[in-house]
């Protein structure tokens, strides 16, 4: 089953041998950010980089020392948020995030955007959580 | 599209053989070639407005420099010979010159000497350097107009114009009489048209500040607004004119001006010139392995 | 997840449900009008189907084990599958561990809210044709196929391993090539969005990803020459009754290009657009290669109308393609660590 979440470059026969809704062969996501390293910080916007194939956010996180780190977090596609309603004035410098991801395997200041929230809890662009929406509940378990 | 082109012909009669002498006339420094050069015309309709569906390339060497330029050698001539120099063509600019605020006209060199360069390890540095034509970037507006490629107009009956140029494949969508917004910024930008008799205005705003006007550096802002205007004045030609505004780099609005051309060979489509995997040995050649490295 | 269906079912069969056009592999004709609906035409008197389009959906490309027979389900079952494949596909699952949890990579707001939707009409399958609903029986591959197949899966090997050589050893999406545009178009996570454009003897497809467009002459003239190979083939189309017909050819030759990895010299792909009401169009497609499939096979997604509401925009994608640094660079890094990619166990 996780193998139908992971994209797999190049192994496009073996997945549609998994009956999965066939994906285009896109990053492999733990080749590249570490499961043993995951971050979560808080932090203030710099720059939003609103681009594909990735959306990019620029954060300060300052440290515990009280040094200050420039972080770049990787998101997914805009258009879906465009297409959500959003634009570039939803995400402004001087917003504060709240995030939660896996650094870079190569050590940089790069973290993928696990999950985003503001500081008030709430997920960034849009809640989603408590609606109700169909994953929400797992499947009813076989007697 | 044949038939309605000999359709229109047999009426035109000679005045389409004179129109045709006007081919091979190129405009002086500076001044577009007037409708007076063309017998007045009006194009076939297609949903009530004119038609410019069509198959259509400019033949001005604005993509070397869209301002007056003398032939040139290229790049590594010692490698590259006449297959790499580049042809001599007079301005597209009405006026001549490009009013660059004097700041910017260092930027401008500056490009033009860096115009080959490319370091994209850094990703803050990413767009630094180089030429996006050179990077295979799309080219923004207006420079898409006049690459050395042919474009394609696809005009229907709904609420969008397509057109599409081969050069890397790029497309935009002209969004007829439309009020809403760009979400964010795009290579080739927001693109709002109407038409204003038989010529479709195109309101392109929204550009992304990466992309030049040309290989000589020239450049724009973020703050660039371009207005196009389509205009049919034979069968065979478009007028194509944009006004060109950036408070931020030049000291008034400016205007390029020129004719396109029907491509009329037989069965002509665009084909495809996707041009990345020319590029990457290029941008990423420095982060190969080297042999000795270990890897398996 | 299949077994379950089999002991919760039974036997019932779905027949009695079936009026969908498309099941079962018989010769497909489009229908010209359902009772309640009339195709509107352009000016120039072509099918309309202009328009912003999305073709996303959960329901599988092949029907999962178990459910060979079941073509149809009940709108019980129906809502039982969905619910599993939405739990299933639903990015914002933190469970699993951190293996997991990282190739999620990020949640739901990015993704295709559509996709956590099954087809309409209840299917276990995008595959129409076989029956059964799977692809068919793989032809084995001669030995040159067999041998760029084993170099092609060595570097998806060092790729998953985070350690490519260069850039060559990245997939044409990763590389920003080509994406969703090369047909047959198959649903994805995100940006399952087509715009269809028309003009006299034209029908233009816009896929979202990546910024191209397939400019389709309908006017019956001949391919390009065959020596002529592009990436996203080139299409000639023609209408039956309201269907448009798309054949593709001229596909490049360099491999793994080309649909399932097929052999571009024996390789054919039919499409066929057919809008059945206001809001959605049937898109099918058949593919065979008697080089690699037993037989040919057909599937069927359903695409539906998104604007003015939504709309398609601009991905670039190679312009901003950090990605590409960020995996050689830190290859390199990571090598000069120590780590190496772990052996390839060959697939028979």
């Amino acid at each position: 089953m996780r193998t139908r979440l992971s994209f797999v470059a190049g192994g496009i026969g073996a997945l549609l041998a998994l009956a999965a809704t066939p994906v285009v062969a896109h990053h492999a996501f733990n080749a590249e950010f570490d499961a043993n390293r995951p971050v979560k910080f808080r932090g203030t916007v710099t720059k939003m980089e609103w681009v594909n194939p990735h959306a990019w956010i620029h954060i300060a996180v300052k440290k515990p020392d009280g040094t200050m780190e420039d972080w770049m977090i990787e998101a997914g596609t805009p258009n879906t948020l465009f297409r959500r309603g959003l634009t570039k004035q939803s995400l402004q410098p001087g917003m504060e995030v709240i995030v939660d991801g896996y650094q870079s395997k190569d050590g940089a200041l790069r973290a993928n955007g696990r999950d985003l929230t503001l500081p008030n809890g709430q997920t960034l662009f849009l809640g989603s959580s408590g609606t109700g929406a169909p994953y929400e509940t797992p499947p009813k378990k076989k007697g | 599209m044949r038939s309605r082109i000999r359709s229109v012909l047999i009426p035109v009669g000679s005045a389409a053989a004179v129109a045709l002498l006007w081919l091979v006339v190129t405009a002086t420094a500076g001044q577009a070639p007037t409708a007076a050069r063309f017998p007045s015309y009006r194009a076939p309709r297609l949903a009530g407005h004119s038609d410019l569906n069509g198959v259509w390339q400019a033949l001005v060497t604005a993509n070397w420099n869209i301002q007056d330029h003398d032939a040139q050698p290229g790049v590594h001539p010692e490698l590259m010979g006449a297959y790499g120099a580049g042809p001599a063509g007079q301005s597209v600019v009405e006026g001549g010159e490009i009013p660059y605020q004097p700041w910017a006209l260092a930027k401008k060199k500056e490009n033009f000497e860096k115009r080959m360069m490319v370091d994209v390890t850094d990703d803050k540095k990413w767009h630094d350097l180089g030429d996006p034509e050179l990077k295979c970037y799309m080219p923004g507006v207006p420079r898409a107009t006049y690459m050395p490629f042919p474009f394609q107009i696809v005009q229907g009956s709904g609420d969008y114009i397509l057109i599409a140029y081969e050069f890397t494949t790029t497309t935009r969508v002209i969004r007829m009489n439309w009020k809403g917004e760009a979400p964010a910024d795009s290579w080739m930008g927001w693109s709002r048209g109407r038409w204003d008799g038989d010529t479709l205005v195109v309101d392109v705003t929204d550009l992304r500040e990466q992309t030049w006007f040309d290989r000589a550096g020239d450049f724009h802002s973020d703050a660039l607004h371009v207005v196009e205007r389509y205009t049919p004045i034979s069968p065979y030609h478009l007028m194509y004119e944009a006004t060109i505004e950036d408070p931020k780099v030049f000291t008034r609005p400016w205007k390029i001006s020129f004719p396109l051309y029907r491509r009329m060979e037989d069965h002509i489509q665009l084909l495809e010139f996707k041009c990345v995997p020319f590029t990457e040995e290029l941008l990423y050649g420095r982060l190969r392995r080297q042999p000795g490295q270990a890897s398996q | 997840m299949s077994r379950r269906f089999v002991s919760s079912v039974g036997t019932a069969l779905v027949a009695a449900v079936v009026s969908f056009p498309a099941l079962a592999g018989q010769a497909r004709k489009a229908p010209a009008k359902t009772a309640t609906w009339t195709v509107s035409h352009t000016p120039w008197g072509d099918p309309d189907l202009q328009g912003v389009w999305n073709d996303a959906t959960s329901t599988p490309l092949s029907r999962p084990g178990g459910l060979s027979e079941k073509q149809l389900l009940t709108d019980e079952e129906a809502a039982e599958f969905q619910r599993e494949l939405a739990y299933n596909l639903t990015r914002d699952r933190r469970d699993g561990g951190a293996q997991a949890d990282v190739n999620r990579a990020y949640n739901e707001h990015w993704m295709d809210a559509r996709r956590l939707t099954i087809t309409k009409d209840h299917r276990t399958s995008l595959i129409v044709d076989p029956p059964d609903g799977r692809i068919p029986p793989l032809v084995p591959l001669s030995p040159e196929r067999q041998q760029a197949r084993s170099a092609r899966a060595d570097a998806a090997a060092r790729f998953a391993a985070g350690l490519p050589d260069n850039h060559e050893d990245l997939s044409l999406p990763v590389r920003c090539i080509i994406r969703t545009d090369s047909p047959p178009y198959l649903p994805t996570i995100y940006n399952n969005d087509f715009q269809i454009f028309q003009s006299p003897g034209y029908v233009a497809i816009a896929p979202e990803m990546i910024h191209s467009a397939r400019i389709i002459p309908v006017d019956g003239r001949p391919h390009i020459g065959s020596t002529l190979r592009q990436w996203l083939g080139d299409s000639r189309g023609h209408w039956d009754g309201n269907t448009l017909v798309v054949e593709t050819s001229n596909f490049r030759t360099d491999q793994g290009v080309i649909f399932q990895d097929a052999d571009p010299a024996t390789f054919r792909i039919t499409e066929r657009f057919t809008r059945v009401d206001a809001q959605t169009i049937h898109y099918e497609f058949t593919v065979e290669d008697p080089h690699t499939w037993t037989r040919p096979w057909t599937a069927m997604i359903p695409w539906t109308r998104i604007d003015p509401a939504e709309q398609m925009y601009e991905y670039a994608c190679h312009e901003d393609n950090y990605d590409i640094v960020h995996l050689l660079h830190g290859a390199r890094i990571r090598e000069k660590n120590g780590e190496t990619v772990p052996k390839r166990i060959p697939e028979r």
